[in-house]
């Protein structure tokens, strides 16, 4: 493995997190367009989707999506300002700073609502 | 000091694939891992091939990936690896041809893509083509270039993609792109906005880590990237 530093790991992670978005979108799209076979199906599908699994699978997809949409905020300031590339890995350690503080809140209502249920 | 020298390498002859040896090495803590090379090549495996000529930084033939990153042999002290296992690679994504020797025509390719000479019509003047010190420090970074390859084989894009021309002939495109006395921008830009070009480029800044002459890389790739953006040119 090649000992690249910050911005090495931030590149693979934004390309592994947004494979990931992209694979998700389509498992989403396939179950949503599996209501055109009615409602038997699409229930039983949506019944099948209430295993815990799926739950954690979303918390999951959901860490990748904020972390692709706050490094994608550091990219932005990258490609379009002067001083974004000279301050690359302080930017990246900011995005962590963020992703902590918005990242906890997240996670506690999304796991509160995967094994307590309700709204 | 004693120190591990592990060697990947590789004879096309007999070997199917690349394999480490390790050599035990004295060696002084301001040896250069240059030094350690020749101490292989000279006392205990003359087989060894790697490119070295001035042996000063300024060649850019001894590129190679030291401990895991690319650096060149002449420039690593021993004392600054701060391990006595030392691990010598070549250069990742281009073909190796024996041991840390690879085929840098795919590098040279790239870097001739981009016409990286003065291109300008006007008739000369009567004396030089004069430019203030303002203007000629817009592209003093990419002046440093030694054509090394340790930034383009340290991109991960490169090592994957194929056509992507490397943060080396991009620092080369700016160096001209960004000369006042140079009008060529209009000819480089198709092979630079391609799709080997400069949208190739995910800054992963190993790069601009790896530069021997701490060139800004990835700042001048972003220069280049928005120059045909918002058509500076």
């Amino acid at each position: 493995m090649y000992r690249g530093r910050e911005g090495q790991w931030a590149f693979y992670l934004h390309r592994i997190s947004g494979i990931a978005i992209i694979l998700f979108l389509a498992l989403h799209v396939t179950e949503i367009s599996s209501s055109m076979f009615g409602p038997k199906w699409f229930n039983a599908l949506l019944k099948f989707e209430e295993n815990p699994i799926f739950g954690l699978g979303l918390v999951a997809v959901a860490a990748l999506v904020l972390y692709h949409a706050l490094n994608g905020l550091r990219i932005i300031l990258m490609d379009f300002t002067s001083w974004g590339v000279r301050l690359q890995r302080q930017l990246w350690y900011a995005v962590w700073v963020v992703y902590v503080v918005l990242g906890f809140p997240m996670l506690f209502i999304m796991l509160r609502h995967v094994f307590v249920g309700g709204e | 000091m004693q120190v591990t020298l592990k060697i990947l390498r590789y004879n096309p002859e007999k070997d199917a694939r690349p394999h480490w040896e390790s050599y035990r090495l004295e060696a002084e803590p301001m040896d250069r891992v240059l030094d350690l090379l020749h101490q292989v090549k000279w006392e205990k495996d003359g087989t060894l091939a790697f490119r070295k000529s001035c042996g000063h930084g300024i060649c850019g033939s001894d590129a190679m990936m030291i401990n895991g990153v690319n650096r060149l042999a002449c420039k690593t002290l021993v004392k600054d690896l701060g391990t006595d296992v030392i691990t010598v690679e070549p250069i990742r994504g281009l073909p190796v041809e024996k041991d840390l020797v690879v085929d840098m025509e795919p590098f040279f390719e790239a870097y001739r893509a981009v016409k990286p000479w003065l291109i300008n019509d006007e008739p000369p003047p009567e004396r030089e083509r004069l430019q203030s010190p303002e203007e000629r420090a817009v592209f003093d970074e990419g002046t440093k270039c030694i054509l090394c390859a340790a930034c383009t084989t340290s991109c991960p894009v490169f090592w994957v993609n194929g056509t992507y021309l490397g943060p080396s002939a991009i620092v080369q495109a700016h160096r001209f792109i960004f000369d006042s006395r140079d009008k060529g921008a209009h000819e480089r830009f198709p092979a630079l906005g391609s799709t080997g070009g400069v949208w190739r480029c995910r800054t992963a800044y190993n790069c601009t880590e790896a530069c021997p002459r701490e060139i800004p890389v990835t700042q001048l790739i972003e220069e280049v990237k928005r120059a045909i953006m918002f058509g500076q040119m």
